[in-house]
């Protein structure tokens, strides 16, 4: 069976290159019956992947340890559910999974093969497909799904525990998804840049727009399901630690937000549309280029390890999209020197600075994040960036940010005039001045910068309501930028006003915590099937002596390969969080090491997130529907 | 475009560009650790051996101890060639054992003990259980 499963993989690659030439040669001389026969090679090239999934998949259910994927990844006593997620659990699977989503994605936008719309069409498919043989070549040569274990093992190596939680089981496949949908604005680019800007399709402009809407909701779900995650459930009591891989996911992220507000002002013949598609452009290729440095550790991270090998096809992949694109914009603009009306209202020019600072920030991350690489480009040593490098820089960026969503829609659609926004504004500025010699800190200034945020969003709410229509898509846009708000309101508290000690107790002792009382009761242990687990009770009591809660750190040991995974507790509220999680026990004498954490304000990210999406949820829907 | 145009860009690209770039320059300089190997610290020069430090190696085996009242975790961390002891204060990741690939951060101490602040264990592959 493994060998139908590599027979389909070559034979999608080959599927694959030739639609390339077969559309490239179609739309040169414009032959209807060659541009089929190229769409209908990709639509078989889907079948493929379908055919390789799906067999990867029954292997992965029924435990064929003779193929080495399916070995390395689960094992007997693993539940369905993590057998079925396995196939995420790999680079290989990731990979397939990606390629299968997009090709999918991709044909059901440029599926037309109508005289006005073909070679848009076409040049589309073209690039898709030119992915498409790269992931194939990778997936082929390097990262074989289906190939066959030396030795057949008795057992497979098993999901790592830490992973077996829904929130892990969702997390990779809602970035594939992220990913692959962003393939479909970055085909669209593409073939702007090909098609003169005359014949750009409107129906193409709203895919592309709906489509990286969608990507973006699902990379935001994405990510705050990892950090939560990481919360949760690595009891470092930290959500996000600027590591390589989280960066990666963080880049697209960035810029795409950065895209979807161009898009949103979006009009023919300005440079607006340029900039949008070389926006798109940007996207994918940062989604490819995460993709090749944390499955190929060009900079190594907590995550992976290190694992040169055909990787630098990633590489040549985005270098032939940039050259690509570069020759195409560059002789698109000398075509169309001539033309005049390159030029764009005023108003719109709020947008372009907002995605400067977008692109800034991704820049900043991505220097940093590649800093090891490229120190080791011009010195024998490699120098690593804490990830001290990141919050010094992001939190004065952020604080723009903020001011510039609280501001910028009002100056968007009234332009500069007397307002008592900009009178707030300029307060708000001074109070941040203030507050900035007086405690040397940014969280304050987030707080205020953050309610200048929240009040311009009531204002606005309050003239859209007046209105009396029902205008969802600016409604969605400001439940997204109060999501905004709230998380920063999170990030501020729980960074700046954190408290964190690492204590060792004996039962009966007490200990203090911010402003928290902590009491050591007892240890305990539970057993499970394939676990023990040690528990202490801790009492937490307020200032005024008053149990608050009863928190129940513990420590499982798994009988498979004697790992053990810390089970954090936390007391939750909407002021703060108190998180304990039980780093050491000595059974002996019962003494327990403690890592005793308050996080103030924290649960607002997870709230602002998901407003957020909700927000996101409300446009597209809105979009979708009304056609727009 | 104007001649005005242009001196407003290169205007706008230097105070921008220059803002950034001192911002990152400031962030880099108070947080840049040089990254070596246990091998390539114990034949380096003693000029680094100031400056705070990234080190990737082995744990040995049965030189893992813990003290737990002082939450203090002694190991010996292994290179191919050479060895370092690491006195390490903290939060001791999950996935710890002897054997695997482990990377501190800290700063050598003048008795020959490498004070580490930051223990990192790196997941063989993210998604394996077994480490062996």
């Amino acid at each position: 069976m493994a060998d139908l499963g590599q027979f389909s993989l070559i034979l999608a690659l080959f599927l694959s290159s030739y639609a390339i030439l077969a559309d490239i040669a179609g739309a040169w001389c414009l032959d209807s019956g060659l541009l089929r026969s190229g769409r209908n090679a990709m639509v078989c090239c889907l079948l493929c992947l379908s055919v390789a999934m799906t067999i990867l998949w029954i292997q992965l259910i029924r435990c064929d340890f003779s193929v080495r994927y399916v070995a390395e990844h689960t094992s007997l006593d693993l539940l369905l559910s993590y057998r079925i997620s396995a196939l995420w659990a790999g680079a290989a699977g990731s990979l397939l999974l990606w390629l299968w989503l997009q090709t999918g994605m991709l044909i059901t936008v440029f599926f037309s093969t109508q005289s006005a719309k073909r070679s848009f069409c076409a040049h589309a498919r073209v690039i898709a497909n030119l992915v498409a043989v790269f992931f194939l070549l990778v997936l082929v040569l390097d990262k074989d799904p289906f190939t066959l274990s030396e030795v057949i093992p008795r057992d497979g190596a098993g999901l790592n525990p830490l992973l077996q939680h829904p929130a892990m089981v969702l997390h990779p496949p809602l970035l594939l998804v992220g990913y692959a949908a962003f393939a479909v604005p970055f085909a669209w680019a593409f073939a702007c840049f090909k098609s003169n800007t005359e014949v750009r399709e409107p129906p193409f402009v709203r895919a592309a727009r709906n489509w990286a809407l969608t990507a973006w909701i699902f990379l935001t779900v994405g990510i705050v399901l990892g950090a939560w995650w990481a919360y949760e459930e690595l009891g470092w009591g930290g959500y996000w630690a600027w590591d390589p891989v989280e960066n990666s996911s963080l880049m697209p992220w960035l810029v795409a937000t950065a895209m979807l507000h161009s898009f949103r002002i979006f009009t023919p013949k300005t440079r607006i549309v340029i900039w949008t598609e070389i926006l798109c452009l940007l996207t994918f290729s940062l989604c490819i280029f995460g993709t090749f440095l944390t499955r190929y550790g060009l900079v190594s991270s907590v995550h992976a390890f290190p694992d040169p090998g055909k990787g630098i096809l990633f590489v040549i992949l985005l270098i032939h999209i940039w050259v690509l694109s570069g020759f195409l914009i560059v002789k698109r603009f000398w075509r169309r020197k001539d033309q005049p009306s390159f030029s764009h209202p005023r108003a719109q020019e709020i947008f372009v600075w907002n995605n400067w600072l977008f692109l800034l920030l991704t820049f900043v991350i991505f220097v940093g994040t590649l800093f090891p690489f490229l120190s080791g480009l011009v010195s024998k040593r490699q120098i690593t960036l804490k990830p001290e490098y990141f919050t010094k820089i992001t939190s004065p960026g952020g604080l723009v940010l903020v001011l510039f969503i609280g501001l910028c829609p009002y100056l968007w659609q009234h332009g500069f005039k007397k307002s008592v926004r900009f009178i707030l504004a300029g307060l708000v500025i001074v109070i941040c001045a203030i507050l900035w010699f007086m405690f040397k800190q940014l969280a304050p200034l987030f707080f205020v910068v953050s309610g200048l945020l929240l009040l311009n969003l009531v204002m606005d709410i309050i003239i859209l309501a007046r209105t009396g229509k029902i205008n969802w898509r600016a409604y969605g846009a400001r439940i997204v930028h109060l999501g905004v708000a709230l998380i920063f309101i999170g990030i501020a508290g729980s960074g700046g006003y954190d408290v964190e000690r690492q204590i060792s107790m004996m039962p009966g002792q007490q200990e203090q915590l911010g402003g928290y009382n902590l009491v050591y009761e007892s240890l305990g242990a539970d057993h499970g099937p394939n676990f023990t687990a040690m528990w202490a009770a801790v009492s937490v009591y307020d200032q005024s002596d008053k149990l608050v809660a009863q928190l129940k750190p513990a420590k499982a040991v798994y009988s498979a390969g004697g790992k053990a995974v810390s089970e954090v507790d936390i007391r939750r509220t909407l002021g703060s969080d108190v998180y304990l999680a039980l780093m050491d026990v000595d059974i002996a004498s019962k003494m327990i090491n403690l890592r005793a954490m308050v996080k103030p304000l924290i649960n607002w990210i997870w709230i602002g997130s998901t407003l957020m999406v909700m927000g996101a949820g409300i446009v597209i829907l809105n979009l979708v529907v009304s056609r727009k | 475009m104007k001649a005005k145009t242009v001196i407003k860009l290169v205007i706008g690209i230097v105070v921008i560009g220059g803002g950034i770039g001192y911002f990152m320059y400031q962030a880099m300089q108070s947080s840049w650790s040089y990254y070596y190997s246990v091998d390539e610290f114990a034949t380096g020069s003693e000029s680094v051996k100031n400056s705070s430090l990234r080190l990737a190696g082995k744990v040995k085996a049965g030189t893992v101890s813990r003290d737990m009242s002082k939450m203090e975790l002694v190991f010996v961390l292994e290179g191919i060639n050479n060895e370092l002891p690491v006195k390490y204060t903290g939060v001791v990741p999950d996935n710890f054992a002897e054997r695997i690939e482990v990377v501190v951060e800290g700063r050598l101490e003048t008795s020959g003990t490498f004070n580490a602040e930051m223990l990192m264990t790196r997941c063989e592959s993210k998604y394996k259980a077994k480490v062996n």
